[in-house]
């Protein structure tokens, strides 16, 4: 010990320094001693690129406040959120639940409406009320939904937006790392008002943010790019069903009571019967049929944002039921209805993320249950390029459950066991390549139903039957 | 302003925030050996190098032109670095509640009224309260020593802040190749091995420069200069 230097002394001391350690100084020659005294203070020595990066990111702080500043003159205090309900009470209790608001006040009418309440999320007060048309306060479901988003900036992004899924919130854009340095995604309350929600992750200076600007916008525009390519009609993804069944304007009030879909498109379909589209969800599902017209009833896998409350409905608009609503192992609380036109519809809704469960599963999910689904999924690879993505079998090769995706869409089966049995179904499929696509399904083993032609509605398509009676609309729209 | 019992106990520049550092005793026993002579200054005393009314005008004009505040900023850097860097001893912690104090005072600059004690000590109040905040949620989360006594800003030794933050502004006076060494070492904390190859020298040669960088500061501090390089 006592031969090694001064400087190695003095480095032994800097070094356990720098660990936050005690160095042992026992024998140490005394000056190193008094060096180590001096080295101890300079432990944590701030760094030069640390100081500058604070004073800019202050500075900047600061020209973004700045024009508030010079508003300051025309004498504005403050400014604070407003927002108006259907039904204000259960939406305190909602937000109590969902994002953990505490309810300040609340002035109730005799009969009961809410005139003014007051609820406080992280430390904004938040005003509320029930409608009141006459003075120009209606929500968000009387108007179709608001066009004013509201941010919360929280600690844990991912858990929060699991216990607002939970109480009833929906996932409208998945929660992901941002080019800005924040975790964000967004949820729709069941109110109708939409809530970006973020945690930041890291600081992001200026011109990496423009950067960031940049390359979003040419993703966009490949995007839009790629969509004008795949022909298809805007909201629709690669597969929709075609619920086709003989009371169909029957089935389109069903839809609309049980799962809030919305009409966008009525007209007299080809056959004579009645063609409409609606929306659910993120999803187009076309419905159409009349009198004398084939029946192709589908089944279907919907997420909702609360199972019990869509299976409520469901039954009391006229369906019936097959499955109350309970816990999955698989993450899920499921139930099953089979509405009064001869649809089966599996309703579930998810403790974990959507897109954890599956990319592409979108609200509407067409579910098969062919004989052999072995050889359905080859069938769908071969005729429509389907990529399997799970399969849960038996040793003798019985599918109890399989995923497959074609496009950007994913479709499930299910072997028939217990009560469901084969439900041939109608899919309208929106391709690249109508001519090519229906060639290659007539080789996969599809019958000919309707060869390709361009339709008066903007769609070229062509009908097959494949082996399992399913019916395939092979479609893409004419480009302009 | 601080009691009695304040001028008979030795300064702890841990306080009681051993949660933060991994060597929770070695300041207290480093420092009791080196007994520095104890004077506490009141609160408030000024030891930075801007006289009053400049200070105040700094103020004032950032008052009016937030621009202006990059001048307190600088001003105040090192002090308010130096108390947080005490009492947290980590750097990433140091930093962030750094970043806190300073946002803080310029969202709050306004509101800062000149009642004669130098604005050094409004933003020691601020790290203080931070501190304090930080250490709660450390406490909650680690779930130990429920009651983390944070120092108020009256028991702050000014005197061992304000020698810290001189010796932090003293390394850019240092000759260019101790200042190399001692920025690398302490402000980046690199190993000796690792500078020499960045400087492209022996390690040897190193660590005599570390040494006397350490010599210089320590020369400079006492007031006495020793022929540098």
């Amino acid at each position: 010990m006592a031969e090694r230097s001064i400087n190695d002394q003095l480095d032994d001391a800097v070094t356990e320094l720098i660990a936050q350690r005690d160095p042992d100084l026992a024998n140490a020659d005394p000056m190193v001693a008094m060096l180590a005294e001096v080295a101890q203070e300079l432990c944590l020595l701030p760094s030069e690129s640390f100081k500058a990066q604070l004073s800019e990111q202050l500075m900047r702080r600061n020209e973004m406040t700045s024009p508030v500043q010079k508003l300051e003159n025309l004498n504005v205090k403050s400014v604070s959120i407003r927002m108006c309900f259907s039904d204000a009470s259960a939406a305190i209790d909602f937000y109590r639940e969902a994002f953990g608001a505490k309810e300040l006040m609340r002035l109730v009418e005799p009969g009961g409406k809410i005139g003014h309440a007051e609820i406080q999320i992280g430390d904004a007060i938040i005003s509320l009320s029930d409608e009141y048309p006459d003075y120009g306060s209606l929500s968000p479901q009387s108007i179709g939904g608001s066009p004013v988003k509201l941010h919360l900036d929280v600690e844990d992004v991912d858990a929060f937006a699991q216990r607002a899924v939970a109480a009833g919130a929906t996932i409208t854009r998945p929660i992901q790392d941002q080019f800005y340095g924040d975790r964000l995604g967004q949820l729709t309350d069941p109110f109708g008002y939409t809530w970006m929600v973020s945690t930041h992750i890291k600081d992001v200076p200026l011109d990496e943010l423009q950067k960031g600007v940049d390359a979003f916008a040419e993703e966009e525009a490949k995007k839009a790019e790629q969509s004008k390519k795949k022909g298809r009609r805007e909201g629709f993804h690669s597969v929709t069903p075609y619920l086709t069944v003989q009371k169909a304007a029957e089935l389109v009030d069903f839809v609309k009571t049980a799962f809030d879909a919305v009409e966008s498109f009525r007209t007299t379909g080809s056959a004579g019967g009645m063609h409409c589209e609606v929306k659910i969800g993120d999803s187009m599902v076309m419905i159409g049929g009349g009198t004398g017209i084939p029946e192709w009833p589908t089944a279907i896998h919907l997420y909702v944002p609360d199972v019990d409350a869509t299976y409520a409905r469901a039954v009391a608009a006229g369906a019936t039921s097959l499955l109350e609503p309970s816990d999955q192992p698989y993450g899920e609380r499921s139930a099953a209805v089979q509405d009064p036109t001869g649809n089966r519809w599996y309703i579930a809704t998810t403790f974990v993320p959507l897109q954890q469960i599956a990319k592409d599963l979108h609200t509407v999910t067409v579910y098969f249950h062919p004989v052999g689904a072995a050889k359905m999924i080859e069938f769908l690879t071969n005729a429509f390029d389907a990529e399997e993505l799970m399969r849960s079998d038996s040793d003798d090769g019985f599918i109890y459950h399989a995923k497959v995706r074609i496009g950007d869409s994913v479709i499930e089966m299910g072997e028939p066991h217990l009560d469901s049995k084969p439900m041939p179904t109608a899919i309208y499929l929106y391709v690249e390549d109508v001519d090519a696509t229906y060639e290659q399904a007539l080789r996969a083993g599809a019958s000919s139903v309707v060869p390709p032609a361009d339709q008066p509605y903007g769609d070229r398509n062509a009908w097959v039957k494949d082996p399992f009676d399913n019916i395939w609309y092979i479609a893409a729209a004419i480009e302009n | 302003m601080f009691r009695r019992k304040d001028l008979n106990e030795p300064p702890t520049p841990v306080g009681g925030i051993s949660t933060f550092c991994a060597k929770p005793f070695f300041s207290v026993t480093f420092f009791r050996v080196r007994s520095f002579i104890i004077k506490k200054p009141a609160r408030g005393t000024r030891l930075s190098r801007v006289n009053e009314s400049e200070e105040r005008l700094l103020v004032e004009a950032a008052q009016k032109d937030p621009g202006r505040f990059a001048e307190l900023y600088e001003q105040n850097f090192h002090c308010v670095y130096a108390y947080i860097a005490r009492r947290v001893r980590n750097r990433t912690e140091t930093q962030d509640l750094t970043a806190h104090v300073f946002q803080q005072a310029l969202a709050n600059l306004e509101k800062f009224k000149w009642r004669g004690a130098p604005f050094s000590s409004w933003l020691y109040r601020i790290a203080a309260n931070a501190i304090a905040d930080h250490a709660r949620k450390r406490s909650r989360e680690v779930a130990e020593q429920p009651n983390i006594a944070s120092q108020s800003v009256a028991e702050t030794d000014f005197e061992a802040v304000e020698r810290r933050a001189r010796i932090f502004r003293e390394v850019k006076q240092l000759p260019e190749d101790q200042r190399k060494v001692i920025i690398l070492r302490f402000a980046e904390e690199q190993s000796i091995r690792e500078i020499a190859d960045q400087l492209g020298r022996s390690e040897g040669a190193i660590k005599q420069l570390q040494f006397r960088g350490l010599e210089t500061l320590r020369a400079r501090l006492s007031g006495k200069q020793i022929a540098a390089e």
